[in-house]
């Protein structure tokens, strides 16, 4: 608070005259030193929480994608059996799936292909033309109207011993349950810094208040009522929480940005499952900023709350 | 010089000027020694003892009354309880024993929501002024209307005159670290006056202010009481109270109220 906006004559500065929302003074006496310190801490609190929200958000999406990229593909599998042509199995196998309704697209994996997948395993591709390597299919579903794959897998089995059908089921159900749990966690870190921050409010109010005492015994002496001087702590703090939850959540902001910047540039966008994804997208702004709203309501209502509960001590 | 009272238990005394009590002298009969008049008054205490903790009583069997557009001085020596009074007329403060009504309203079974209602009946001229610092003059003048949740647009004008008429027209952004004591005694006085309160308590309003600002703050009480505001102004000062002929006075000493005579 300077005193040195007002000269002796009483003229406003030019910042106050022309800025008045930021020159104007609120009711409660601000301390700058303590205001500062809540704002740092509740910027640091919001950064946190900002970036659980924009990591569970990301992965959430994330998950949704493979889910469903994983759930419109299934891959057939044939294995080499003695005494049987493998090329006249995958006709055969690729002849059964082209016949099923709510399939799109069959696609039968060249002998290199399939090679090529197990290089990391078995080495170079000329070296494992050899082995009796398995031969894959994979097969496009129509996700409006997919075929059931129990009964595809069985009518390929029996037409071509040793053929399997893998939907991904197992891979789907695991990466949902990471999901969740990751969402949960996420959720729970959230609350957890939601309540700390709520708890630094009623401290910080408290000593606002004790700071404050004077101004508020002469506020009810001038006819003030309770529910006016609430009102005026609810905004003050309503106010730092949103200022925090501004710093920190545009620096979490910041930093996701960075983050996705740094991992799609240098693969020039094609890495797997991130490029599609945009640079900011609209619901890590939203997440973001309906943290930012959060710290703003819960700083505003825990001030209030603590109000209603100190003033009859310091009445 | 020495004026005639009347004590509310029922004594009769002299008053000295210098607050000793030179003579006591039973009145036969009554225990109530003025007539109260319970339709119209802002204050009627009657028989208010208070007592801090387990000492004794720091006031006694207080019983007195204000009327409307009255205008009175309390008065007694240092430590005799005159702000105590006024804290408990302005409701700081709960009796130990006794009855507080205040505007007709019995202040024991008052709620919150009526207590504030009551405090907007009257204004107070705090002895330490109890200006917010981080608030301008104007501001801080405006404060009653403010909490009463009226829009600026609608006061802006009279605080504005109000603040010319006490003299502060020229200092309506300054504030209060930056103003002398005068000027702060000037402006505590414009926001007590600023709701146009029914009944103005005034602790020790010229303390810090020399005698010819003392003369002038006085004059804004007079001109006060004739627009219809009751006046009841703590202190010490005999050539302040000497200056306003016809004022009750209320003496205290002796941990008791004595009501001087006299025709208002």
């Amino acid at each position: 608070m300077s005193e040195n906006r007002f000269s002796r004559s009483g003229k406003l500065s030019a910042f106050s005259r022309f800025v008045p929302f930021f020159g104007r003074d609120p009711l409660v006496a601000a301390d700058q030193v303590t205001d500062r310190a809540l704002v740092a801490v509740i910027a640091i609190l919001t950064f946190l929480a900002a970036l659980t929200a924009c990591a569970a958000q990301l992965t959430a999406a994330t998950a949704m994608r493979w889910q469903v990229m994983m759930a419109s593909e299934v891959t057939v599998q044939l294995k080499p059996q003695a005494g049987r042509s493998i090329d006249a199995d995958i006709v055969r196998a690729s002849d059964i799936l082209r016949g099923t309704g709510g399939i799109t697209s069959v696609k039968v994996l060249r002998r290199e292909e399939s090679a090529k997948l197990l290089e990391p395993w078995l080495g170079s591709a000329s070296s494992i033309e050899s082995l009796p390597i398995p031969r894959l299919i994979t097969v496009q579903i129509d996700t409006h109207q997919p075929p059931d794959l129990n009964l595809v897998g069985r009518a390929l089995a029996d037409a071509v011993p040793g053929a399997s059908l893998d939907d991904h089921r197992t891979w789907t159900k695991r990466l949902g349950h990471l999901s969740n749990l990751f969402l949960t966690a996420s959720f729970g870190a959230l609350l957890l810094v939601v309540l700390t921050t709520g708890l630094t409010i009623v401290f910080a109010t408290r000593g606002a208040m004790a700071g404050n005492r004077e101004i508020i015994e002469v506020l009810h002496f001038i006819g003030a009522d309770d529910h006016y001087i609430a009102g005026q702590f609810q905004s003050h703090f309503a106010v730092l929480g949103v200022r925090g939850g501004l710093l920190g959540g545009g620096a979490a902001l910041l930093l996701v940005l960075t983050l996705k910047l740094s991992i799609l540039i240098p693969d020039g966008l094609q890495f797997s499952g991130l490029s599609e994804m945009s640079i900011l997208d609209w619901q890590t702004v939203c997440a973001t900023f309906g943290v930012i709203a959060l710290v703003g309501i819960v700083a505003g209502l825990a001030s209030r709350i603590t109000v209603y509960r100190t003033i009859g001590m310091l009445a | 010089m020495a004026n005639q009272l009347w004590c509310s238990n029922g004594i009769e005394v002299s008053f000295n000027p210098h607050y000793a009590l030179t003579t006591l002298k039973k009145v036969e009969g009554s225990l109530q020694a003025f007539p109260y008049r319970s339709a119209g008054e802002l204050v009627r205490f009657e028989n208010v003892g208070l007592r801090y903790g387990v000492g004794a009583e720091t006031l006694t069997d207080v019983s007195f009354s204000i009327e409307p557009q009255s205008f009175q001085f309390l008065t007694g020596a240092s430590g005799t309880g005159k702000t105590t009074l006024l804290r408990l007329i302005m409701q700081a403060l709960k009796p130990t024993r006794g009855t507080v009504v205040l505007f007709g309203q019995d202040t024991s079974l008052l709620e919150k929501d009526g207590l504030t209602a009551l405090r907007r009946r009257m204004g107070i001229v705090f002895q330490d002024f109890r200006l917010l610092d981080h608030l301008t003059t104007y501001e801080n003048v405006a404060l009653p209307l403010k909490v009463q949740g009226r829009d600026e647009v609608t006061y802006r004008a009279e605080v504005t005159e109000l603040l010319n008429w006490v003299g502060l027209g020229e200092l309506i952004h300054a504030k209060p670290p930056i103003l002398s004591g005068g000027e702060k005694q000037r402006a505590s006085i414009a926001r007590a006056l600023v709701a146009q309160p029914e009944l103005l308590l005034a602790d020790e309003p010229t303390g810090n202010v020399d005698p010819s600002l003392a003369r002038r703050l006085l004059r804004l009480f007079v001109e006060m009481n004739r627009s219809g505001t009751a006046i009841l102004i703590a202190t010490h000062d005999l050539g302040l109270m000497d200056q306003i002929e016809g004022a009750r006075r209320l003496i205290l000493a002796d941990r008791r109220l004595y009501v001087e005579a006299s025709d208002v």
